[in-house]
């Protein structure tokens, strides 16, 4: 029977003679299985479940109370005024989608590479890739003031308004975008969960349980010609995956670049935005994973390496990030524009300094850290710095969407803007969807896709 | 092996006949390798039909058992392409042509650009693409996969439930041409099987569940609503508004001109007032002053010496163009005070809330070139734009213009500053009222600055030989007749000034600007004073 390494291995170290095993602590496969079930089968979640669930709903609730005001009352109660019309709703929205975009690119890309340490962390990435955009979808949902006739952003033919979107427009493109992408993030998630919740339904105790997870997993039997046409399917859908996931965040930086407000109207927004999409994702897989693996035990599943390939990805991207802040520094100056140098100067010793310099410290300084082995391989530390990074591209895309917008062109228009308790209170709420959904997926969802790891454990070969 | 004689296969075997069928048997192997092993060895000893079970996907298990390639990237494919066209098509359809149809079309002209441009309709296609691509993937391979199928025979052997977990299974079925009960069990022996078991199709338990009946039987009942509604309204006829599920502000509580009354729930009969005197808005209470409109400053307000202070409307009934200006046109300059009523106690000085400084001259100046110039010239000799041009087209017969004023007239010099800040306020002549266009602090400035004006002109300085400061204009400008486009102009004031030299070049151009007013008949003599 296959089972996993079974000894004391940092396999953070690479050592030349053989492979770095990917999962540890000398499991076969039915113990891969229970290790994963358990956090579902037990009667009762870690007392720490309770709690943070406790926090989230009343965080959940406070949102859905904002929400009502919001509604009731009009876009007014936020603090997006003449010139700032965009104010944290969209910093918000923004942040958001860029931390939907982990769960994909774990899924899709590092995949299409061959990146097997993936399997034990591609589930709970592609989880919280959902539930982001579904607090991404919520803020330009509400934004657009009448949220009763939010159908006017799809082309529906409508014999009321007997007109269409106009195709040529970046908001446009950004409601396909961020359609497509919430669609196919959770098809492929969905899909790549089948075979788990075929797990879960086999395992199931209760009537009820196996008649839920026995309606979503649709009847799957793991058939060698199922495997076949799945493995197809999935190949597929990380090739389609691949270039959405580079299209989205690519989009969204058009609603500003398509724009001329000096410091939008730049062609590095694309790659710009990508880069830092993927560093605040992969922020967030830490800040969750982290904890979640202590909480549920999987710290042979999830391991240091994996924990530390992140740390890797995420030194990479916000080096990335910090070449695109210096770059556009230096092509401000280097155009001669005027408004552009003044908006660049501005950011950085304007009235909106401090957003500023959280950003980049945030964002380019701390993640030096993880140049430093300790630090990388401790997970306290790693949390730590993900937050700030997380903490730095909310950051990033305030300044971004706040400063050049209250200081463009005309010094007549210009103004310091300020949120109201909405916009805070609808920012937090945010989270308690984001974490209720997450906790609740802890609970009863495959968290690890087990098919997946099982297919990545050393196998004996002796009958060959 | 001996696990192998459960209860599902010997019940089976023993009751065999039309209570149920024997779909193949299952094999359990312990490792995925010697699955392979055994679907290998399956395959050579001529068996086709056999499928494999297994926690996760096997590597080297297709060729084993003889798995052909997919056809699922095609259709893929076929599907992404469909979805090009779909959403290229649309976007022309909807966006670039005004076809007519269910669904018309609504061109949108946008700066000037093409209707339909490529680049900028990549992305929704691309979107398009992928999300018809990814469906067709999803879809696609769970119907090759015959799957949702919630009624399989394998689940109902207990130990299936491992191949999800840690269970390596192989199925012969039983319709294998070259399926033979007993030889096979040894066969899977050989090969490796630790368990073997019979699949049965139970043919007496085929029914649906209750509660599954009800629910349709209940969603076709359903179904019959529809219909029958449709039945009940057929050649029908109703005078009430079509159902309107999102109001939207569509039917709001207003009045409208010509209507009785506000046309939420219009009925003639019955008319529904938003206030019991029928007006739409409040009369103002007396006794009260509107926000913003307390005019406690006569003279500041109206520029009249003897203004009634305290008064809240002065404003208003003060209508000197709409009574006089029939007249006013016809008779010309000369018969404007007579034709008006008795002229009122202009006042001659600023009132006392209005500071004359640099900064409120300076605002008069930045006002009058927005508001006034555009007519009567930046200089005010009455050379603006648009009097220039409408001055040609009366040339051509095509306009009727009365031309605009020179404020260096001598009509206008001597006004009093209360009767400018009068004609600015209210309008004369044909010049419309700038009352709601310039703030009343704004009228007083523009005023400050034509009385600047029209020193400059009267009292332009230059210095002598000596350095002195003397009067340039040694002629009073006694006659101007700036209307009158036929006249000799008189040069005589220009000449000198030109050849006096470069010492006096300052002065010069104040000098030629000011005669631009004067000479305004002759612009190409000037014009090279004029900047």
């Amino acid at each position: 029977m296959a089972t996993t390494i079974d000894e004391v291995y940092d396999n953070t170290w690479d050592d030349p003679r053989k492979r770095s095993p990917l999962v540890t602590g000398g499991l076969d496969y039915g113990q891969v299985t229970s290790t994963v079930t358990a956090i579902a089968e037990i009667p009762a979640p870690p007392r720490a479940w309770y709690i943070l669930m406790a926090i989230s709903l009343c965080l959940l609730g406070m949102l859905g109370v904002l929400l009502l005001h919001l509604i009731l009352s009009g876009v007014g109660v936020w603090g997006n005024n003449n010139p700032a019309f965009w104010g944290w709703p969209i910093v918000n929205f923004v942040f958001w989608v860029g931390i939907g975009h982990a769960g994909t690119l774990i899924s899709a890309i590092l995949f299409l590479f061959r990146q097997n340490w993936r399997t034990s962390i591609n589930r709970a990435a592609e989880a919280m890739t959902i539930f982001a955009v579904v607090c991404a979808g919520l803020f330009p949902g509400v934004h657009i003031g009448r949220v009763w006739v939010a159908y006017w952003l799809f082309p529906i033919p409508t014999e009321h308004l007997a007109m269409w979107p106009n195709f040529r427009s970046p908001l446009l493109w950004d409601v396909f975008a961020v359609g497509t992408y919430a669609t196919v993030s959770t098809l492929f998630w969905y899909m790549g969960m089948l075979p788990d919740l075929a797990t879960f339904r086999d395992r199931a105790k209760t009537k009820w349980k196996r008649m839920f997870y026995g309606i979503l997993c649709l009847g799957w039997t793991g058939s060698a010609r199922a495997w076949h046409r799945y493995e197809m399917a999935y190949t597929i859908l990380a090739a389609l995956a691949t270039p959405l996931v580079l299209s989205v965040h690519t989009i969204v930086s058009f609603d500003f670049a398509v724009s001329q407000v000096p410091g939008w109207h730049t062609t590095i927004f694309p790659p710009y935005f990508v880069a830092g999409a993927i560093f605040s994702g992969f922020a967030m897989v830490i800040t969750l994973l982290v904890p979640a693996r202590a909480l549920f035990n999987l710290q042979h599943l999830i391991t240091m390496r994996h924990l530390e390939n992140m740390c890797k990805i995420i030194v990479a991207t916000g080096l990335m990030v910090g070449f695109a802040y210096t770059i556009e520094f230096f092509i401000a100056w280097y155009s001669g524009v005027k408004t552009e140098t003044q908006t660049f100067i501005m950011r950085a010793f304007g009235p909106y300094w401090w957003a500023y310099w959280t950003m980049f410290s945030c964002n380019v300084f701390i993640p030096q850290l993880f140049w430093f082995k300790a630090v990388r391989t401790s997970p306290v530390a790693m949390v730590v710095i993900s937050i700030f990074v997380n903490i730095g591209m909310w950051f990033e895309r305030f300044v971004i969407t706040v400063t050049s917008l209250s200081r463009d062109f005309m010094p007549s228009s210009w103004a310091y803007f300020r949120p109201t308790f909405v916009d805070i209170g609808m920012f937090i709420g945010s989270f308690g969807l984001f974490m209720t959904l997450f906790l609740l997926f802890c609970r009863f969802l495959p968290v690890v896709a087990m098919a997946e790891v099982k297919s990545v454990m050393p196998h004996d070969e002796e009958h060959h | 092996m001996t696990q192998s004689h459960n209860h599902g296969s010997t019940e089976a075997t023993t009751q065999a006949g039309p209570t149920s069928r024997l779909v193949g048997i299952l094999a359990e192997f312990s490792s995925p390798d010697k699955l392979v092993h055994a679907c290998d060895q399956a395959r050579q000893a001529g068996i086709r039909r056999m499928d494999a079970y297994s926690p996760f996907p096997v590597h080297g298990i297709d060729p084993a058992i003889g798995i052909r390639r997919t056809r699922l990237p095609f259709f893929v494919l076929a599907v992404g392409l469909s979805g090009l066209f779909l959403a290229l098509g649309l976007q022309f359809t909807v966006n670039a042509t005004d076809a007519v149809g269910p669904f018309p079309g609504y061109p949108f002209l946008i700066s000037g650009k093409p209707l339909f441009s490529l680049p900028a309709n990549i992305p929704v296609t691309f979107e398009v693409i992928v999300l018809s691509s990814a469906f067709a993937t999803l879809f696609g391979s769970l119907a090759l996969n015959g799957l949702p199928r919630f009624a399989n025979p394998l689940h109902r052997i207990p130990r299936f439930k491992k191949a999800t977990n840690n269970g390596f299974f192989l199925m012969i079925e039983a319709e294998d041409p070259n399926y033979n009960p007993r030889q096979i069990r040894n066969q899977l022996e050989q090969w490796g099987a630790e368990a073997l078991e019979e699949v049965h199709l139970d043919l007496t338990d085929q029914k649906l569940p209750g509660f599954v009946k009800m629910v349709f039987v209940l969603l076709l009942a359903l179904c019959t609503l529809p219909p029958a509604l449709i039945y009940r309204a057929r050649g029908d006829s109703n005078s009430l508004p079509r159902l309107h599920f999102n109001p939207d502000m569509d039917w709001q509580y207003k009045s409208k001109a010509q209507r009785g009354a506000p046309n939420i729930g219009a009925d003639d009969k019955n008319p529904e007032w938003i206030f019991a005197d029928q007006r739409a808005m409040r009369v103002i209470v007396p006794g009260t002053v509107v926000r913003g409109q307390l005019r406690d400053d006569g003279q500041f307000f109206t520029g009249i010496v003897d203004a009634p202070q305290g008064t809240t409307a002065i404003d208003k009934d003060r209508q000197y163009v709409s009574t006089d200006s029939a007249g006013l046109q016809d008779a010309g300059v000369a018969q404007d005070t007579a034709a008006a009523p008795p002229e009122p106690n202009w006042m001659t000085t600023f009132p006392e809330r209005f500071e004359v400084t640099a900064e409120t001259m300076a605002r008069g100046k930045q006002r009058f070139d927005i508001y006034c110039a555009v007519c009567h010239g930046t200089t005010g000799s009455g050379d603006g734009m648009v009097n220039q041009r409408a001055m040609s087209l009366n040339a051509l017969q095509k306009a009727n213009w009365t031309t605009a004023r020179s404020l260096h007239d001598h009509t206008v010099i001597g006004q009093p500053v209360g009767r400018i800040f009068d004609t600015i306020s209210n309008g004369r002549g044909t010049m419309g009222p700038y009352r709601s266009q310039i703030t009343v602090e704004d009228r007083w400035a523009i005023v400050l600055y034509i009385k600047a004006l029209q020193d400059s002109m009267s009292e332009a300085v230059m210095q002598d030989d000596d350095g002195k400061w003397v009067p340039v204009r040694t002629v009073a400008p006694a006659v101007v007749a700036p209307a009158d486009a036929g006249s000799v102009p008189s040069n005589d004031a220009a000449t000198p000034v030109t050849n006096e030299g470069g010492q006096a070049e300052t002065a010069t151009e104040t000098k030629a600007n000011g005669d631009g007013g004067t000479s305004a008949e002759n612009p190409g003599e000037n014009s090279g004073g004029t900047n």
